[in-house]
């Protein structure tokens, strides 16, 4: 199927995107349209936009408007306790005043806004997930998206909307072709309530010449634990922030990263870990591995506010540099405006495979690559053994096998 | 325009470095503010030779062209126009205790420095207003070569030398605030050791502003040939006024091939200073520079002492030390560049905020392509004693080179109550128990202090916690 795209990213394009759509819809769309048209575009003086150039994205590809090919499987019982798990666009048309209650109502941090607004006003997909009070969703949710050929833009935004003690495991995983000039701007809403409980994973396997430029919005409440994994493995370059708000009291948070990136990739990600309410605690551990001339960057601010006491939080990030032309830039920021915390700290480091271990390795008759590949993969364990989820567990370690080779190696 | 400093009616009345000598006249003064004619003047009144006439005329358009930096802390008080850019006690330096005029003998004798000297001091400099107006170095440093002298005099009797350095480590260019010291400097210490001469002793020098409104723009440039090794001692405290004063100090810093240079900063300013000082050394191959860096007092300091690594297996250390009152901000830390392979660097920050007083750690570590084998160490620690103090660490990391090992640390915390509490049931009041923690707390750097800078810290946290608690 041909790629069905607009001329340019315009006022036109989503009077045309929006045709059809509840009256709401559109007027949500125009909104943010107008936001956009009063934000600046980022700059190199803004903190989170230093270490990537937007100057080459690749703007000229019109707005995909047909939704790409994805899958959305749901168990029939649970769709009739009232679990809704579909792209965004059937959500409007089946669920359209639930999904009116949460789309579209949340800003974020500044320096993600011009992405977060173009994404509101022009989404033509992107996943919708809402998990009635009290519903446990006991095995993973998977919207597989794959992207087509060609050159255009794809702005999709997803919805997930988790109410009072529910629960509910989400893989989110999307490819594309490689060669191909994409400016993916996903963007991704979590709304997590009272006592809910989320695992949400996203697998980011785009092709070379996608430019994805994403943000992500959660948002933690009273007694609720969440954990997102963010495992990156393609595009060409990748800028992800994630905007981590701990808002209600005694809720949890784990931020997990895993990067594999090689060739010219550059990966930049930054995070801000929010932390309002009292008694919350949130800890990120980001991976990287860098082969060839890669790139990885990281800016995560940790902030306790006044009011947010009893809190605990740590950020650590993690660089291994596989190659001579690979390079790293960690960079945690704490901004601590309290003294009444429990814990508080980041750790950061870049480095190459520690020889000893090598030549241990070695020494009982692996070869190099071999050696390598066994050493990554126990660099990335840690945050591989916190995948409760044996199904994305096994889907991650699949993406990740060109570099780190299948699991059961050791045992051939 | 007199601006009101908020900070000044909090300054007890009883503070101890808060005189001002009713007696001190001040020989020369500009009137204030700063124009292409006051930068000629200083220039004229120094007899300068005409490439740093030039060069100060230089630096003083890359002042005017520049912004403000918009990062770190609020400098948006600060009048240029509202400064004194040069004074002088005395018309020149003298060499002797006892050529030095009554009324600065007065100030000195409250510092200390004749019972220090008796003790340590291999030579001093201490520098009232803008010029060096003591300086005695010891004979037998004389006699090995070594050049201590202030750098008004350093630049009129070794021009050769002083040319040949002055304004490479940091260029004119470099930042606003250095292009204004360049412009405007005016004392400070020159300091040469020759090739394999190890000063013993370490070399001291105090600094204090004295004018109200009297900017201090001194200038430090030291020089360790190959094979040397010198301890520079630098400690300031400065008078209560009630208008905002600034200090703006450059200190340059060459250590060549298997040199040495310890550089040991404490510094006191009084609630008003806003401090703002560019700090840099090279070291060559084998070389090994310290920086250990005591910040107390100030309303705003802004200083990141830096080393850029340009040998093979230079190493470089900073040790930093911040301690932030009630509407203090202190943006301290240290910068380390590594440009040549297997170098190494180690930077430790410890900062305490306490009442409404902010601590920031900012620091960098880049490392270049091909500098295979190097190795940094950032741990960054910091104490928060109250509930509306704050604190931010801002690591910044660039590392273009696999075959390194580079790591950063940082923990916040407060005062344990449990650790209160034990003190406090061994019958010591809560302020002489949070003192004792914090000194424990910076221990690891108070250590590498020479003894009576070490005394003399501890006292000054001593004098912060008491009314800060309770």
């Amino acid at each position: 199927m041909p790629v069905q795209a607009a001329a340019a990213l315009d006022a036109a394009t989503l009077d045309h995107v929006s045709r059809g759509e509840p009256a709401w819809l559109v007027a949500l769309r125009a909104d943010w349209w107008r936001r956009v048209e009063a934000n600046p575009w980022p700059t190199p003086a803004q903190e989170e936009w230093k270490r990537t150039s937007l100057d080459d994205l690749p703007r000229d590809g019109g707005l995909l408007l047909d939704p790409p090919m994805a899958t959305y499987d749901l168990d029939p019982a649970l769709a009739a306790r009232g679990v809704i798990f579909s792209d965004l666009a059937t959500a409007v048309r089946e669920h359209g005043e639930l999904v009116r209650a949460h789309l579209g109502r949340n800003d974020t941090i500044a320096a993600q806004m011009p992405f977060w607004g173009r994404s509101l006003a022009g989404w033509t997909g992107g996943s919708f997930l809402y998990v009635p009070a009290g519903v446990a969703v006991d095995g993973p949710l998977v919207a597989r998206t794959s992207l087509p050929a060609g050159a255009y833009t794809y702005l999709p935004h997803s919805l997930v909307v988790l109410e009072q003690d529910a629960s509910a495991t989400l893989l989110e995983e999307i490819s594309s072709p490689d060669g191909h000039a994409v400016w993916f701007g996903g963007t991704a809403d979590v709304q997590v309530g009272y006592g809910a409980r989320l695992r949400y994973a996203n697998l980011q396997r785009l092709g070379d010449g996608v430019w994805r430029i994403g943000a992500q919005r959660v948002e933690v409440g009273q007694d609720a634990n969440v954990t997102t994994l963010n495992a990156e493995i393609g595009s060409g370059i990748s800028k992800v922030g994630m905007d981590l708000r701990m808002t209600g009291k005694g809720g949890t948070s784990r931020l997990l990263g895993l990067l594999a990136a090689g060739n010219a990739q550059r990966i930049d990600f930054n995070s801000c870990q929010d932390l309002l309410g009292s008694h919350t605690t949130s800890d990120l551990l980001y991976l990287s591995a860098l082969y060839d001339a890669s790139h990885a960057s990281f800016y995560g601010v940790t902030r306790v506010r006044p009011e947010a006491k009893q809190t605990s939080s740590y950020q650590e990030c993690r660089n291994l540099l596989l190659s001579p032309k690979a390079g790293a830039e960690p960079i945690p920021v704490l901004e601590i405006e309290t003294n009444d915390i429990l814990r508080c700290g980041h750790g950061a480091t870049a480095g190459h495979i520690d020889p000893i271990q090598r030549f241990y390795a070695q020494s009982r008759g692996l070869s190099a690559e071999a050696a390598e590949r066994m050493i990554v993969r126990g660099f990335f364990e840690r945050v591989v053994a916190q995948i409760d989820s044996e199904p994305i567990k096994a889907r991650i370690l699949d993406a990740l096998a060109p570099r780190i080779g299948q699991t059961d190696e050791m045992a051939a | 325009m007199a601006l009101p400093n908020p900070a000044a009616a909090k300054v007890p009345t009883g503070y101890k470095y808060g005189w001002h000598d009713p007696e001190m006249k001040s020989l020369h003064v500009m009137k204030k503010g700063l124009s292409r004619e006051v930068v000629e003047e200083i220039s004229r009144i120094k007899g300068e030779p005409q490439w740093m006439t030039d060069l100060r005329l230089k630096a003083y358009r890359h002042f005017e062209a520049r912004p403000m930096p918009t990062w770190g802390g609020d400098m948006s008080q600060i009048d240029f126009q509202d400064i004194f850019y040069y004074v002088t006690a005395t018309d020149k330096a003298v060499s002797s205790w006892d050529d030095v005029p009554d009324y600065i003998r007065r100030t000195y004798d409250r510092l200390g420095i004749p019972e220090a000297e008796k003790k340590y001091l291999a030579g001093v400099g201490g520098q009232y207003d803008s010029e060096v107006v003591y300086h005695n170095i010891r004979a037998d440093l004389e006699k090995l070569g070594v050049i201590f002298l202030g750098t008004d005099e350093g630049l009129a009797k070794y021009p050769e030398i002083f040319k040949e350095y002055f304004g490479t480590v940091i260029p004119a260019n470099d930042n606003k605030l250095a292009a204004l010291n360049t412009a405007v400097w005016s004392g400070g210490s020159f300091i040469y050791v020759p090739k394999g001469v190890h000063v013993e002793l370490p070399l001291q020098a105090y600094f204090r502003i004295n004018t109200e409104n009297m900017g201090q723009f001194e200038r430090t440039l030291i020089i360790a040939d190959e094979g040397s090794s010198v301890h520079y001692v630098e400690g300031c405290t400065a008078p209560a006024y009630t208008t905002a004063s600034l200090h703006s100090a450059v200190v340059e810093i060459i250590v060549k091939k298997g040199a040495r240079v310890r550089y040991t900063t404490i510094q006191n300013w009084s609630h008003n200073v806003y401090n703002l000082v560019t700090k840099r050394a090279v070291a060559y191959e084998d070389a090994v520079m310290e920086w250990v860096d005591g910040n107390l007092g100030s309303r705003l300091t802004m200083k990141y002492p830096s080393i850029y690594l340009l040998g093979e297996r230079a190493h470089g250390e900073v040790l930093s030390i911040a301690f932030a009152g009630s509407d203090q901000h202190q943006d301290a830390g240290g910068k380390v560049i590594h440009a040549a392979p297997n170098t190494t660097s180690l930077i430790t920050s410890k900062s305490i905020s306490q009442g409404t007083g902010r601590t920031s750690y900012r620091g960098l570590i880049k490392v270049y392509p091909g500098c295979h084998g190097s190795k940094s160490t950032v741990r960054c620690d910091a104490l928060i004693l109250s509930d509306e103090a704050r604190s931010d660490t801002y690591p910044y990391m660039e590392i273009d080179e696999d075959d390194v090992t580079i790591g950063h640390e940082a923990t916040v915390s407060k005062v344990g109550s449990e650790q209160l509490f034990y003190l406090m049931s061994r019958g010591m009041n809560e302020a002489e128990a949070s003192a004792m923690i914090v000194n424990g707390f910076i221990e690891p750097i108070v250590k590498e202090l020479p003894m009576e800078y070490a005394v003399e810290m501890n006292r000054l946290i001593q004098l912060q916690m008491e009314g800060a608690v309770g």
